[in-house]
């Protein structure tokens, strides 16, 4: 028997397979393909104190390897959302985690607030890193703001909290220390890279917004980097994303020093990459002899 | 509305039917039973590890007694081609049934299609529907050249045809919804009628503007970009006509439709 468990601060997660915010939507999505039981933590779609609509369309481009979306972080808003969303996850058998984000510092706190006395939430994500939205990466970007605002969380829960980082920053782990002086449990890395994509015919950009985040196998070597960095720079656990698709590439974060990862853009043509990851993983395990898959954490020999 | 699947299945048929245009048949019994006109499939691209997303084809038909279901496609891009070239006995992996699918109202006599080129791939399985319940069919089909034209003689053993080319190739000269207009004018009553669309945005603008003029019902089927189909990428934006801004200004093409009515939403280009 593998022992597939990883720790992440205070959670224990039955294994390190995480889906990544805004990829799985609230879950239910998913939930007549993964039995979702099996995953070991699942990230919602970001959850903001106002209803947002979201970004005029075209919101996504496909690329080789790859795809551009610019989708603006639509969500029914805190007060619907724990009407909505929250009892679906609350019948789910891993940890939830709930991604918020604010367009202040008091926004994030106002998310977690409200949901800190809701049973069958494990921790949250400080979404500091939507490209897509004004003033989006404000909060990953500059290192005071960021220590700011994860202080102010901070304050509001007695549950994790996980930042998550932006890659478009000349020192992700100048950002990462911020985050983890000001109480972050772990930080996720990365979210998407700012991308762009023209029509030839038109000469217009084909994201409504111009720009927008690129995603999908293409940006692994790019995540791989900065989760190296946060990993040798930071104390806390790193939870790496970033093209995602195999257990070859989790395994990659993992020697590279991540403690669990998450699922994105893979989820959105192999919904069930979550379950056939874990599944591999543990194959690997078994064929290598590692009893434990924790134990390959950070193990990149240099 | 039955549960979406990750199937796994074999091509049985792959027919070069117009230019450019290909029906491609797979076994499925899960897929060729309980799934309705409008609602879609995403077969993924075999071999090409580069192309992410699973292409999103409408149900084109299916023949429950042999438990197979057919898509229409054109092949325009890479991923259709790669497709269009694939041998039969090859596998392929669908997701699927997707989507919302066209209401018939009870008091239904007569069903007024108006397909524009690719737009036709929906309404086979909506003749099959139609037949069941004794609903006249008027397809009017509009597409550039007579080439295009698709399964013609399928149609026409149920439906009244009214074609028409860009080029004048075949039927009418002109766009299809030319025709249209003296169809409706004509209608005694448009009580017991409805139209379902489906085509490009312009041919949609022109259907939706007469919708309103004539007082007729309509669906549509859209067509979006998406990356997931099942409502998780919120890639496949559709306006509302008439939205709560600030809070709720887009439908989701793959969940809320693909199926609209035709006055609830905005056509973009």
């Amino acid at each position: 028997m593998i022992d597939l468990t990883v720790q992440i601060g205070s959670l224990t997660l039955k294994n390190p397979v995480m889906t990544a915010s805004g990829t799985f939507g609230y879950a239910e999505e998913f939930s007549d393909l993964v039995d979702l039981n099996e995953i070991g933590a699942i990230v919602t779609k970001t959850v903001t104190p106002k209803p947002r609509p979201g970004n005029p369309p075209r919101r996504i481009v496909e690329l080789p390897c790859g795809m551009l979306n610019s989708i603006g972080l639509p969500n029914v808003g805190i007060d619907d959302f724990i009407v909505e969303k929250i009892p679906f996850l609350q019948s789910i058998d891993t940890h939830i985690i709930i991604n918020v984000a604010g367009t202040d510092e008091q926004g994030f706190a106002e998310c977690v607030s409200r949901l800190e006395d809701m049973p069958g939430i494990s921790g949250y994500e400080l979404n500091f890193s939507c490209p897509n939205v004004k003033h989006g990466t404000t909060f990953s970007t500059d290192p005071f703001i960021a220590e700011r605002v994860t202080k102010s969380v901070r304050r509001s829960t007695k549950r994790p909290v996980f930042a998550k980082l932006t890659p478009n920053v000349t020192s992700i782990s100048e950002i990462g220390i911020a985050c983890e002086n000001g109480g972050a449990d772990a930080v996720s890395a990365i979210n998407t890279l700012i991308g762009m994509s023209v029509n030839t015919k038109t000469r217009k950009p084909k994201l409504a917004t111009i720009t927008g985040g690129y995603s999908g196998p293409a940006i692994k070597p790019v995540a791989l980097a900065k989760v190296f960095e946060l990993a040798c720079k930071l104390s806390i656990p790193v939870i790496a994303i970033g093209g995602i698709a195999t257990a070859q590439d989790a395994l990659e974060f993992m020697i590279a020093g991540a403690t669990a990862f998450q699922v994105g853009t893979t989820n959105f043509y192999e919904p069930d990459a979550t379950l056939t990851i874990k599944k591999d993983l543990e194959f690997y395990c078994q064929e290598n002899n590692i009893p434990r898959l924790a134990d390959l954490i950070g193990s990149i020999q240099l | 509305m039955t549960l979406k699947r990750l199937c796994r299945s074999t091509l049985e048929n792959i027919s070069h039917v117009a230019r450019n245009t290909y029906v491609l048949t797979f076994r499925s019994h899960f897929l060729s039973h309980g799934v309705s006109a409008g609602q879609f499939l995403e077969i993924k691209v075999p071999q090409c590890s580069d192309i992410l997303w699973r292409r999103p084809f409408s149900i084109h038909n299916i023949d429950p007694e042999n438990d197979l279901v057919h898509v229409l496609f054109h092949a325009i891009g890479r991923g259709t081609t790669v497709l269009s070239m694939l041998e039969i006995g090859e596998g392929v992996e669908i997701l699927g049934p997707l989507g919302n699918h066209f209401h018939y109202d009870e008091h239904l006599e007569e069903a007024i299609v108006v397909a524009g080129g690719l737009g036709i791939a929906p309404f086979m399985l909506m003749k099959r529907e139609l037949r069941q319940r004794d609903i006249k069919m008027q397809l009017f089909y509009g597409v550039n050249s007579s080439d295009h034209f698709c399964a013609l003689d399928q149609f026409a053993d149920y439906a009244t045809l009214h074609l028409s080319t860009d080029d004048g190739s075949r039927g009418y000269h002109g766009v299809v919804t030319d025709m249209l207009i003296p169809y409706l004018e004509n209608l005694s009553e448009n009580a017991s009628k409805s139209l379902f669309v489906c085509g490009p945005t312009p041919m949609l603008r022109t259907v939706q503007t007469i919708a309103q003029q004539y007082n007729i019902a309509a669906q549509v089927s859209v067509e979006t970009i998406m990356a997931c189909g099942f409502g998780a990428c919120v890639g496949c934006a559709v306006p509302m006509k008439h939205p709560v801004p600030g809070k709720k200004e887009y439908y989701l093409a793959c969940k809320d439709g693909p199926v609209f009515h035709m006055h609830e939403i905005v056509f973009d280009d």
